[in-house]
């Protein structure tokens, strides 16, 4: 019987609950997260199904200072797994909690984090669609006789499209996230 | 005091209300989470991930400072402006104590 097993799963950058959902479900089902080392491959191993709270953080100034972080997360009876792309994961099992326990506890510090998601990730991305995309999407314009030009501009109004989706996806989970705390 | 501390802090979460409580004496984020726990009859729970941050701000924002670190865990006390600024929230939570037992 396999005892390990990896699965393909993409989250945007704003859908940690929706992973955290994920995982905890893999774990209720018995298969428990070991890591995930490209972007969506996540690996398990079989386990005793058991409830276990995951739950992501996004925090650089913890990264930075990962021992005193992750102590404190030790301290309070969460397991740290791995940072992925900003993220840090960690786990505890519903047996060693009393009723139900978040990393977070009240929603300015959830919005905190959403804010430092959007501060680091998010920004960026913007600043490379303003001051990149739509500049090369219109330098060969001008060539749009040659192929080249035609191939040029063709990728990178394909890549502003792409970019745009993400954003408009990026302001709809925003948008809902922060209702669901208010 | 500037506009800055007045509009983060004043009033300000249940969180950053115990924190700088706490801090009156020098302790690391999880003596902070044991000591509301038991001052409060284990009715508030603090997590890591708000500590933390909360912690950070706190510092940044120079309400508290870093004292020294005690096995990986970083220790911190109020500062003369926390005490300011903590103050100014009991002055409010009495406040609106009395109104509420007035109104009763």
């Amino acid at each position: 019987m396999k005892t390990t097993k990896t699965e393909f799963r993409f989250f945007t950058i704003l859908e940690w609950t929706q992973e955290q959902e994920y995982l905890r479900k893999q774990h209720n089902n018995g298969w428990r997260f070991i890591n995930m080392k490209f972007p969506g491959l996540y690996h398990f191993e079989k386990c005793e199904p058991e409830d276990v709270t995951y739950q992501l953080d996004y925090n650089p100034e913890g990264i930075a200072h990962k021992a005193e972080y992750i102590q404190m997360f030790l301290d309070c009876g969460w397991e740290y797994m791995q940072d992925y792309a900003g993220y840090s994961y960690f786990r505890k099992p519903a047996s060693k909690m009393d009723g139900t326990e978040e990393i977070f506890c009240d929603d300015d510090s959830r919005l905190d984090m959403m804010k430092r998601v959007f501060k680091h990730r998010i920004i960026p991305l913007i600043l490379i669609f303003c001051c990149v995309i739509i500049p090369q999407m219109f330098s060969q314009y001008h060539h749009l006789n040659r192929l080249s030009g035609i191939i040029f501009t063709g990728i990178f109004t394909v890549m502003g499209i792409f970019y745009l989706i993400l954003f408009r996806t990026f302001a709809i989970q925003f948008w809902r996230y922060r209702k669901s705390l208010k | 005091m500037n506009a800055h501390i007045k509009k983060v802090y004043v009033p300000m979460t249940e969180t950053g209300f115990y924190i700088l409580l706490c801090l009156r004496d020098t302790m690391h984020g999880y003596g902070i989470v044991q000591k509301v726990e038991a001052i409060t009859q284990g009715e508030i729970k603090l997590s890591p991930g708000t500590m933390y941050g909360s912690l950070s701000k706190m510092e940044k924002d120079g309400l508290i400072h870093f004292v020294r670190e005690e096995d990986k865990r970083k220790l911190y006390r109020i500062t003369e402006l926390g005490n300011q600024v903590l103050e100014l929230e009991i002055m409010r939570i009495e406040r609106l104590y009395r109104t509420m037992k007035e109104v009763q």
